[in-house]
């Protein structure tokens, strides 16, 4: 366990000495801050249209931080080989790979609640006061944000960077359209109903994290709807964080 | 009841899958039986592609056996416990250059389980051993490939190791280094350690080694000491001389060879006596004599014959 602590440490050290994080924190902030513009321009929509930039922003930039670092993660460290010197040391494959996702959750978790903090700050600037449902949002897009990461990490695990992040996206979009992949026989009759079921069953729903809309107008969340979107997200987290770790413990370093 | 060898390997051979659409698969070591004793520097020489880093890749898990087996420190290969007793440093290491050395060493301790204080009375004491020490706090991005090359180093002792594992240890490093390298690894053998590397580097293996393994074309062809290996008696003596022309040497030079001003002979040992004197008559002046044995240099040219394809192929392996 202390091993796996000291790769998330370290993990946690290099994403926040990377210089896309910044650059990425910097944008959403930008774009927090253009919904007091925007708002001006609404008439009596102002609050809401803080919470839709603010939140959006956070799920964008996030899910950009988790694609851009999290699929550098792993495949970085083997094309550069820089993992060799710690996989020979009394460290296992499964704390190395565990210890590189905590390490990213949780610069994505310090990222999210500084983001949250903005917004808040921002709501006060303009003479609101900031609900603790907002956190009812906030909360299902880290849980987003942390099954991204385990799919760009179990991508990483066996290709390049670059091919990861594409195929990250690929699963990120497949995933935030994933009620219309299994309603697609509405628009296309000749699908197999096995094949629209198929597809469905293998993407993660990315819109169960998104409770974006209900708390821009004010409305909570059940807490029992949050506890259903938390397992459904484990559930996810821990099955690609498996499979990563399988792909990850059967292969070669040549 | 005496210690475990530090390595054994049995039948220990790896393949490599080659091609995409039809696959085959490429053998890159095969059958290793190898045996390193405890306390000795075990040199594991051979040619390009010969298999050397591909056995230590095995030994330290990168890569995992076709079939065979190997025990480490007395234990299974695939026990975790031998870890803790063994370093390992792999060829051109990368390390992280978000980090600085110091910063390094102590990530790598924490990998070992050691406390706060161990870990940084050891990083001071091995980037002191390495002559990092006054660059502990800079970034290894901005290091040299020499410097990282010796940092790769310190991270491999961080734990004290019985074992310590070098995939050539002396890539990159300028003269000064290798000194620094070479001493390093004999100080590792006064204090009971066992080194086990890879290097083309061949007077490097034939300074350090107690003995040496010989790869070709991934199986093991000679292991020995360097005596079993070479033949140490005399095989010539060379004379240097100035003030000679090139064609002035008699019959008794084997061997003539102008360098610059001067002329390299090389002469049968027996008729040493007849060929200096020979020297000085013609007015010459005798600059050095010195004996010639086999090196291992030699003895890899003779061993490896056509399949070496002379010097070009040393490198990585």
């Amino acid at each position: 366990m202390s091993r796996l602590v000291a790769v998330a440490a370290n993990t946690f050290r290099e994403t926040v000495r990377e210089r896309v994080l910044y650059n990425l924190v910097f944008f959403a902030i930008l774009m927090t801050l253009s919904g007091l513009l925007l708002g001006q321009l609404s008439i009596r929509q102002d609050e809401k249209i803080l919470k839709d930039i603010g939140l959006a922003a956070m799920d964008l930039f996030g899910t950009l931080i988790a694609i851009f670092i999290g699929t550098g993660l792993v495949s970085k460290e083997i094309e550069r080989r820089s993992l060799y010197p710690l996989l020979a040391k009394p460290l296992t494959r499964g704390e190395f790979f565990l210890g590189k996702f905590a390490g990213l959750a949780f610069t994505l978790l310090v990222n999210v609640a500084v983001m949250t903090a903005g917004l808040a700050l921002t709501l006060l600037a303009t003479g609101r006061r900031p609900a603790l449902a907002l956190l009812g949002a906030v909360y299902p897009i880290l849980l987003g944000l942390l099954l991204v990461v385990a799919f760009a990490m179990l991508f990483s695990t066996q290709t390049s960077a670059a091919l990861a992040a594409v195929l990250t996206v690929g699963v990120v979009v497949a995933g935030r359209f994933a009620d219309v992949v299994r309603n697609m026989r509405e628009v296309a009759p000749d699908v197999p109903p096995w094949l629209a079921e198929g597809l469905y069953a293998v993407l993660p729903n990315f819109q169960n994290f998104d409770f974006k809309d209900k708390v821009a107008y004010g409305d909570p969340v059940p807490g029992g709807v949050l506890a259903w979107v938390t397992i459904y997200g484990v559930v996810w987290i821990a099955i690609v964080l498996c499979l990563g770790l399988v792909s990850f413990r059967s292969r070669d370093f040549q | 009841m005496p210690a475990p060898a530090a390595l054994v390997t049995t039948g220990l051979s790896k393949s490599y899958r080659t091609g995409h659409i039809i696959q085959g698969r490429r053998p890159a070591l095969q059958d290793l039986d190898l045996e390193v004793q405890r306390g000795e520097i075990f040199g594991y020489v051979g040619p390009n592609g010969s298999g050397k880093t591909t056995t230590l890749k095995l030994l330290t898990g990168l890569l995992k056996p076709d079939r065979g087996d190997a025990r480490v420190l007395g234990e299974p290969l695939a026990a975790r416990s031998w870890r803790f007793r063994a370093g390992y440093l792999p060829e051109h290491p990368y390390l992280y250059d978000y980090l600085t050395a110091a910063e390094y060493l102590d990530y790598a301790g924490r990998l070992f389980g050691l406390p706060a204080s161990r870990r940084r009375e050891k990083t001071r004491e091995l980037l002191a051993l390495v002559g990092l020490e006054r660059s502990a706090n800079v970034p290894l991005r901005r290091f040299s490939k020499g410097m990282v090359q010796r940092a790769g180093l310190a991270q491999a002792l961080v734990n004290d190791p019985e074992l310590v594992i070098l995939d050539e240890p002396m890539s990159g490093l300028d003269p000064i280094g290798r000194r620094l390298v070479r001493d390093l690894i004999l100080g590792l053998r006064r204090a009971g350690k066992t080194v086990f590397f890879s290097t083309h580097i061949l007077s490097d293996a034939e300074t350090l080694c107690d003995r040496v393994g010989v790869l070709r074309a991934g199986r093991l062809v000679r292991v020995g000491t360097l005596g079993e290996l070479l033949r140490l008696d005399v095989q010539h003596m060379e004379v240097l001389v100035s003030g000679l022309a090139p064609d002035a040497p008699g019959p008794w030079a084997r061997r003539c060879e102008s360098v610059g001003e001067r002329l390299r002979l090389e002469v049968d040992e027996r008729d040493l006596g007849r060929a200096l004197a020979a020297v000085e008559a013609a007015g010459g002046r005798i600059l050095s004599v010195q004996p010639v044995r086999q090196t291992l240099e030699d003895y890899f040219f003779r061993e490896m014959g056509a399949a070496a394809g002379g010097a070009s192929a040393w490198g990585e392996g």
